[in-house]
């Protein structure tokens, strides 16, 4: 088979091919190793590439598989975002401050997906800090879109989502403090799940905003999500906001259809500044979900307005764990960033009070929402991913999107294509969900994505 | 005390940023007032008497088991 045809493979499939002895874990990570010689040198998502522990990985894996006692993500490449600690390999959050920090753990997600058999690939490139989309004066030059190079990937989950659409890996974790697994998913024309708080352990991983912080997986489909949050769901005592919730099995309800299902469409908000192309596409998925026996609604958020006070904790927060940095080395930041960051210590304490009570109300009128309805459906982002050109301005501010009020709540939320503007770059629908309930957030998406052509699209690279 | 206004003024962002004792150059103090005047406005258009008092993380049951010392 074609290492193009071995990088567009998901994971259920690689798992049926496996057992077939169709294929083995040993080619298929040599494979995307391969791809990742000829095609990173133009997207740049890798950071780091850990060809000889992907190697030794997929041999343990294919040891396992004739042994007969593999899980379904046995053989699997996995490459994580390089905020996520790994032992022995550097780790560098896309910093200066960073540049050199080897670490003596794992984190949590990175020990539980090698525990289920996967096979690490590498450390891909996340915007420093995980602070945004792209700033000037990054210590490591950003990836880019493979659906049109001179686009951003959007951020900061950026190589993550830039290396899952080119086929150079089969799964990646992100990090999503105010869409960062969302966004990049959008702009890339894949797949992100944020869980709920709480759902998945982000011990071990680079703090921005830590009321607001989720780890999560990504991937080309849905299921793919659904077997990677399966490994990584569960309480973590390193990680003081981890519930002792039970978790729930992921793929069992993926095939059951979404009849019945009530979707709330939010019309009084998540609407604003969105582009007549992304309009469009969502109508046209709101129209399919209605043809799959959905029960579609609108709903109200009368607190919506609330949201942009999600910056002043975001801001207050990252200001905080970064204040002695700032102030002793602030040359080992980007300028813009530091900027940014520093603009946290603008607020006063009785503001990002006020700011958590207004994301307290917030997060009441959402599980009002969602006492009507089993999930909502919004749009991903306003837009198609930006040029460079745009972004790299000094004064580009921070884009608004529809993904921030889920941070603020908690809630689970996946992003999935669902259409591609003329320009050719990939649109994203999002559902939300109520706490812990992602089996219902998957199956909708699945729901759709089955009935639906965008996610088998291929970029042109 | 007085009702302050909607929006911030870039005064009011120049004295904060003495009063942090913190840097931001001049050419990125337009930036900065625009996104501390966005995240501030909803801030400022609350009645402080009618929002909740709750939690300000959705822990939902984090409380995990600690012992006096504060560690799991």
């Amino acid at each position: 088979m074609a290492t193009a045809e071995l990088g567009h493979l998901g994971i259920a499939e690689l798992g049926r091919r496996y057992r077939a002895r169709d294929l083995s874990p040993v080619d298929v990570a040599a494979a995307h190793l391969a791809r990742i010689e000829r095609l990173d040198k133009i997207l740049n998502s890798y950071l780091t590439v850990t060809a000889e522990r992907a190697l030794g990985e997929a041999r343990d894996a294919e040891a396992a598989l004739r042994r007969g006692d593999a899980g379904p993500l046995a053989g699997i490449p996995v490459a994580y975002k390089d905020l996520y600690a790994t032992r022995g390999i550097r780790t560098t959050a896309g910093s200066a401050l960073l540049a050199d920090w080897i670490p003596e753990h794992d984190a949590t997600c990175v020990t539980r997906l090698r525990q289920a058999g996967m096979v690490m690939l590498g450390k891909l490139i996340t915007h420093e800090f995980a602070l945004g989309i792209q700033f000037p004066g990054h210590r490591f030059p950003p990836a880019r879109n493979p659906w049109n190079l001179d686009h951003i990937p959007g951020g900061s989950s950026s190589g993550s989502g830039a290396a899952l659409a080119a086929g150079l890996t089969v799964g990646a974790l992100g990090s999503d403090t105010g869409g960062s697994i969302r966004g990049p998913a959008a702009f890339c024309g894949i797949v992100g799940l944020k869980p709920t708080y709480g759902r998945v352990s982000r011990a071990g991983v680079v703090t921005l905003s830590w009321t607001l912080d989720h780890t999560g997986p990504m991937a080309r489909t849905v299921e793919d999500c659904a077997l990677m949050l399966q490994a990584l769901a569960g309480y973590d005592p390193a990680d003081p906001a981890s519930s002792r919730e039970p978790v729930s099995d992921y793929t069992a309800a993926l095939g059951q259809g979404i009849r019945g299902l009530r979707v709330g469409v939010p019309r009084d908000s998540f609407f604003h500044d969105v582009s007549a192309d992304v309009a469009g596409a969502f109508e046209s998925a709101l129209e399919t979900l209605r043809r799959l026996g959905a029960d579609l609604r609108d709903v109200s958020i009368p607190s919506i307005g609330s949201a942009p006070a999600f910056m002043v904790i975001m801001l207050g927060e990252a200001f905080a764990y970064h204040a002695r940095d700032l102030r002793e080395r602030p040359e080992l930041y980007g300028d813009v960033l530091r900027d940014k960051l520093t603009a946290g210590a603008l607020f006063t304490a009785e503001e990002y009070v006020q700011a958590q009570r207004l994301r307290s109300r917030l997060r009441e009128d959402m599980h009002r929402a969602l006492a009507e309805v089993d999930v909502l459906a919004t749009p991903t982002t306003p837009g198609t991913a930006p040029a460079f050109t745009t972004v790299l301005d000094p004064n580009f501010p921070f884009a608004r999107t529809n993904m921030p009020p889920f941070n603020m709540a908690g809630l689970p939320a996946l992003a999935l294509p669902c259409g591609f503007a003329p320009n050719g770059l990939p649109v994203s629908l999002q559902f939300a969900g109520r706490p812990f309930d992602e089996a219902t957030v998957l199956r909708a998406g699945h729901a759709y994505e089955q009935a639906t052509e965008w996610h088998r699209r291929r970029p042109p690279i | 005390m007085t009702v302050k206004p909607l929006d911030l003024t870039v005064d009011e962002v120049r004295e904060r940023i003495r009063v942090a004792g913190v840097h931001i150059p001049e050419e990125r103090i337009a930036l900065v007032h625009g996104l501390v005047r966005d995240a501030l406005r909803p801030i400022r258009a609350m009645d402080t008497r009618e929002a909740l008092t709750l939690e300000p993380a959705p822990t939902f049951d984090a409380a995990a088991e600690r012992d006096r010392h504060g560690h799991r």
